[in-house]
C-alpha cells in the first residue's frame, strides 16, 4: 500500500531538510520518489502544520537478554504497572523494567523505530534472541561483549590481530550479533578474583595484557573487518569518582585511527564515566572536559546516559561496578557469570533529585548534551541504568530550553550548583540538533545507511508529532514541545501505520539485523583454539549460537 | 454489637472464581445507588457490587457488616483510613492491605497477606489466618511499619516478613519464618511456632510454646537471644515465661 504524507513540516538532518513544507510518498516499505506512485491510489495523512521526521533510532538500550530478565526476576515490583491487557495486542505490564511487548509498544508510541540490545553476552545469544523476537513493532540487533573473552585476551596477548579478526568474525556470525561491544575491558576477568581494573595500564590477572591493549586491538580488528559499527565501548572505572581522566585517555586511543565513515570508537553512557573528585563525598562534573576532548577529535562519538529521577535499573555486564553499586545503596543485587566470556550484574536504583550524587549524575548528563557537539553526541538513558526510554522527550526538551533547566534546577539538590556548571550553560539545542541526535547521527554511528533520514529509498520508518517547527519557540514553550514528543500522532514502520494519535493501530515484526564479516579471515586458523578453549565451556561447540533460521526475520549484513 | 448498622453486604451466589472489591467503610457514606453501582471484578470481568451482592443502607455511619462467606472476596479493606468492617464469615486474600486506621473484625478465617504493608488500625480475626500476615509485597522493602493484628486462632507461614513496626499478636500457633528480615515492631506468639528471626535486624518476637531457633542469634540470659549475626542485626527473641 502506498502513503502520501500531505503538507508536514519536514526535519531530515541527513539530506539538509530543515524544517520544510513538503509532501512524502512511500511504497513497499520505502521512501520514494513522486513519480513512484499513483496518488489515487495512495492513503493520505494530512500533515499540515505537523512535525514529519524519520523513526527514533536508540543505539544503546538493554532491551533482551539474560541480564534483563534476571532483573525483570528479582524486581516483581516492576510488574505491577499494567500498561495493556490483552486485546488485539499483548499484554504489557512494567514500571521502568518492561516486558517485552511493552518495550515495543512504548518505542512505537514515541515514534521510535529502531533499538539496539547494547550488550549482548555471547553464551546468552540464543536467549537474546528468542527474546528481541519477542519484541514487536521495532527493528533490533544486539551487540555481542568482547571486552572480557579469554579468547580474545589470547590473541591479543599473542599479537595476532589476524586470529582476532577471524574469531571476532566467527563470533558475531555465531551470536548473531551486529558489533563489537566491550565492558571495562579487562576488569570483569579481575571481577573473577574479587577486584577490578583501576587503569588502561593495569594488567589483567591471568593474561599479560592491559586494558589499552584490548581496546587498541579490537578497534584494529573492526576497522581492519570493515564493520558498519564501530568498536562500542563501556570504559573502565565506570561509577568511580575520578574517573574522567580515565575516559579521556581512553577517548584518546582513537587517534591512531581513522575511518572515512564513521568514527573509529564509540563510547558510550559517558554520564557514569564523567566524575572528577576522589570520593562521593568531593565529587564533580568532569563533562566539560570530556566535551572539550570529544570536541577536538574527529573519530570518536559518544551516548549521554541520561539518568531520569525516578525508577531505573542498573544492569551492565560491569559485575564489579554492580558489586559497589550494591555495596553503595544496599539495594538487593545479582550477579551473573557468563563462563569464559565475562560475566554481568544487576542491582536496582532509584534516582532522587535531592540526592546531592543524583543530581550530580543528571546534570552531567544534560552538560554532554549541550557542551558536546550535535554531530558527536546521541541522546540515551542507559535503559534501564538511567531510568526509562520513555523520557527521551523530556532530555530533548530539556536541551532545547534553559528556561526548563533552570525550572528543573530549583527541584534538585543545590550541590548541583558548585559541583557542575549547568547552570552557567546558556546553549540551547535546535530541535533540528535534537532530530539529528536522535534519528540521522546513531543511525550514521551504527553505520544504518537507510535509517534516521528521509530520503528517497530509505526505509519508510517515519513519525508525526503535533507540533509545527516552523512556529514553535522551543526556549519558552517547552512544555509543548516535551507533550508533543512524547506521543507520535503517526507512527510509521516500515509503510505501515502502527500508530495513530498515540494509540497502537496494528502489530508488526521488525528485522534483527546481524552482520556477517566472515569472508576476507582465515576461520580455519582459528578452529583448533576455539575448540580447545570449549573444554571450559557448560556447553558443546556444535551446540553454541544461534542459527538464521531459528530468527523472525533475520537480515544479514555481507561486510568485508 | 454496634447500636446502629450502617451497610450490610450479603453475596447473593456462591462465587465460582474470586472476586476483588476494594471495599472499605467509606462506601457506606455514599448513596444507594453509587453502592450499588461500585465497581468490582468478578474473575476478569468488571461488574458491579449491586450485581454480586444483596445491598441494605441504614445510615451514613462509617460501618459495613459483611454477612456470610467473603473467603473469594479478596482485597476488603483495602487501603481503609477508618471506620469498622465486621465480616460475619470468613475473608479472602489481601484483607486490611495498606491499611491506615479503623478496625477490621473478621468472626471466621482469613486467608493470606492479612494486613500486608498495614500502617494503622486493627485488625481482629476469631478464627486463623493463612500465610504472610502483615508482611511486605513482593519486591518491596517493607511489611507493616503500624497498627496492631490480633490473631485468636493458628497463623500460617511468614508472618511479619519485613515488617518494621507494630504488634502482631496470636493466640495460637504459627508456622515457619516468624519475623523474617525484621526490623521493627513486636510479633507475640502464644502458642507454638518454627523458624523465627531470620536475617532479622530489629524488633521482637516473643514466644510462649516451642520454637526453632536459627544458630544465627546469641544467647544474652535465660530465655533472650540477640541476632541475626549475619546481618549484624539486634531483633530480640524472647521466650515468654508461663
Amino acid at each position: 500500500m502506498a502513503i502520501h504524507i500531505k503538507n508536514g513540516i519536514v526535519i531530515d538532518p541527513k539530506n539538509k531538510i530543515k524544517a520544510e513544507k513538503m509532501d512524502l510518498f512511500i511504497k513497499d516499505g520505502k521512501i520514494v520518489d513522486e513519480k513512484a506512485v499513483k496518488k489515487e491510489e495512495c492513503q493520505v495523512i494530512d500533515a499540515t502544520n505537523k512535525l514529519v521526521v524519520a523513526g527514533g533510532v536508540d543505539m544503546h538500550a538493554h532491551i533482551a537478554g539474560s541480564k534483563i530478565n534476571t532483573g525483570r526476576t528479582m524486581r516483581p515490583e516492576e510488574m505491577r504497572v499494567v500498561r495493556r491487557v490483552a486485546d488485539t495486542f499483548r499484554a504489557a505490564v512494567g514500571r521502568v523494567l518492561l516486558t517485552a511487548p511493552a518495550i515495543g509498544y512504548e518505542y512505537a508510541k514515541m515514534g521510535y523505530t529502531v533499538s539496539f540490545e547494547a550488550a549482548q553476552p555471547p553464551i546468552g545469544a540464543l536467549h537474546t534472541h528468542e527474546e528481541l523476537d519477542a519484541i514487536p513493532m521495532i527493528d533490533k540487533a544486539a551487540l555481542p561483549v568482547f571486552g572480557n573473552w579469554h579468547l580474545v585476551f589470547k590473541f591479543v596477548e599473542e599479537k595476532n590481530i589476524e586470529k582476532l579478526k577471524a574469531f571476532i568474525a566467527w563470533a558475531i556470525e555465531r551470536t548473531k550479533g551486529f558489533g563489537v561491544k566491550a565492558v571495562n575491558p579487562g576488569g570483569v576477568e579481575a571481577w573473577m578474583y574479587g577486584k577490578n581494573v583501576r587503569s588502561l595500564d593495569d594488567q589483567v590477572p591471568g593474561f599479560n595484557i592491559t586494558p589499552r591493549e584490548i581496546i587498541t586491538s579490537l578497534i584494529q580488528a573492526t576497522e581492519e573487518l570493515k564493520l558498519p559499527h564501530s568498536v562500542h565501548l563501556h570504559c573502565n572505572n565506570l561509577g568511580v569518582p575520578g574517573n574522567y581522566q580515565t575516559t579521556i585517555e581512553t577517548i584518546k586511543l582513537a587517534s591512531k585511527f581513522s575511518n572515512s565513515k564513521r568514527q573509529v570508537l564509540h563510547v558510550t553512557h559517558v554520564q557514569f564515566n564523567s566524575y572528577a573528585g576522589s570520593s562521593w563525598r568531593d565529587a564533580a562534573s568532569g563533562a566539560a572536559e570530556i566535551a572539550k576532548v570529544v570536541n577536538s577529535i574527529d573519530n570518536v562519538t559518544i551516548d549521554m546516559g541520561q539518568p531520569i529521577f525516578g525508577h531505573a535499573t542498573a544492569m551492565t555486564g560491569d559485575a564489579p561496578f554492580q558489586f559497589t553499586l550494591h555495596r553503595l545503596t544496599g539495594a538487593k543485587w545479582s550477579n551473573k557469570d557468563s563462563e569464559v566470556e565475562g560475566g554481568a550484574g544487576i542491582v536496582p536504583l532509584v534516582y532522587l533529585p535531592n540526592n546531592p550524587v543524583h543530581a550530580l549524575q543528571w546534570a552531567i548528563g544534560l552538560e554532554l548534551g549541550l557542551l558536546i557537539d550535535s554531530n558527536k553526541v546521541v541522546l540515551t538513558t542507559d535503559y534501564p541504568n538511567g531510568g526509562p526510554f520513555t523520557e527521551y522527550p523530556y532530555v530533548m526538551a530539556m536541551l532545547m530550553s534553559r528556561k526548563m533547566r533552570e525550572k528543573e534546577l530549583q527541584k534538585v539538590s543545590p550541590y548541583v550548583q558548585k559541583a557542575t556548571g549547568l547552570a552557567a550553560i546558556d546553549k540551547e539545542k535546535t530541535l533540528e540538533e535534537l532530530i539529528h541526535m536522535t534519528r540521522s547521527l546513531p543511525a550514521k554511528i551504527l553505520g544504518l545507511e537507510n535509517k534516521g533520514h528521509l530520503g528517497i529509498g530509505a526505509d519508510a520508518d517515519v513519525a508525526i508529532y503535533d507540533l509545527n517547527p516552523l512556529d514553535v519557540d522551543t526556549s519558552n514553550e517547552f512544555e509543548k514541545v516535551y507533550k508533543a514528543l512524547k506521543t507520535a500522532v503517526y507512527t510509521i514502520k516500515g509503510g505501515e501505520i502502527i500508530v495513530k494519535n498515540g494509540e497502537l493501530v496494528k502489530e508488526v515484526w521488525g528485522r534483527t539485523y546481524w552482520v556477517d564479516a566472515r569472508s576476507k579471515v582465515d576461520l580455519e586458523a582459528v578452529m583448533p583454539d576455539i575448540e580447545n578453549y570449549f573444554q571450559y565451556y557448560s556447553i558443546e561447540l556444535q551446540n553454541y549460537g544461534v542459527e538464521e533460521s531459528w530468527i523472525r526475520m533475520p537480515e544479514r549484513i555481507v561486510v568485508g | 454489637m454496634w447500636g446502629e448498622i450502617m451497610l450490610i453486604l450479603k453475596p447473593k451466589v456462591n462465587f465460582v472464581v474470586t472476586v476483588e472489591a476494594e471495599i472499605t467503610p467509606e462506601l457506606a457514606t455514599k448513596s444507594l445507588d453509587e453502592i450499588l453501582n461500585f465497581k468490582v471484578y468478578y474473575g476478569k470481568n468488571l461488574v458491579k457490587l449491586g450485581d454480586l451482592f444483596e445491598v441494605k443502607k441504614e445510615g451514613d455511619d462509617k460501618k459495613i457488616i459483611l454477612d456470610g462467606d467473603f473467603s473469594r472476596v479478596k482485597w476488603i479493606g483495602c487501603r481503609m483510613e477508618d471506620g469498622e468492617i465486621l465480616v460475619k464469615g470468613s475473608v479472602g486474600t489481601n484483607c486490611g492491605a495498606y491499611m491506615k486506621g479503623g478496625k477490621i473484625i473478621i468472626e471466621g478465617n482469613a486467608d493470606d497477606w492479612l494486613g500486608a504493608e498495614m500502617n494503622g488500625g486493627e485488625i481482629v480475626v476469631k478464627g486463623n489466618t493463612g500465610n504472610l500476615v502483615g508482611c511486605a509485597y513482593y519486591g518491596d522493602a517493607t511489611g507493616m511499619s503500624n497498627g496492631k493484628i490480633i490473631i485468636e486462632g493458628n497463623a500460617g507461614n511468614y508472618i511479619g516478613e519485613k515488617m518494621s513496626g507494630g504488634i502482631i499478636e496470636i493466640k495460637g500457633n504459627a508456622g515457619d519464618f516468624v519475623g523474617t528480615e525484621m526490623r521493627g515492631g513486636q510479633i507475640i506468639i502464644h502458642g507454638s511456632c518454627g523458624f523465627v528471626g531470620g536475617d532479622m535486624r530489629g524488633g521482637e518476637i516473643a514466644i510462649k510454646g516451642s520454637f526453632e531457633l536459627l544458630p544465627a542469634f546469641i544467647k544474652k540470659e535465660e530465655g533472650l537471644w540477640v541476632g541475626d549475626v549475619n546481618v549484624k542485626g539486634e531483633g530480640k527473641i524472647r521466650a515468654i515465661k508461663s
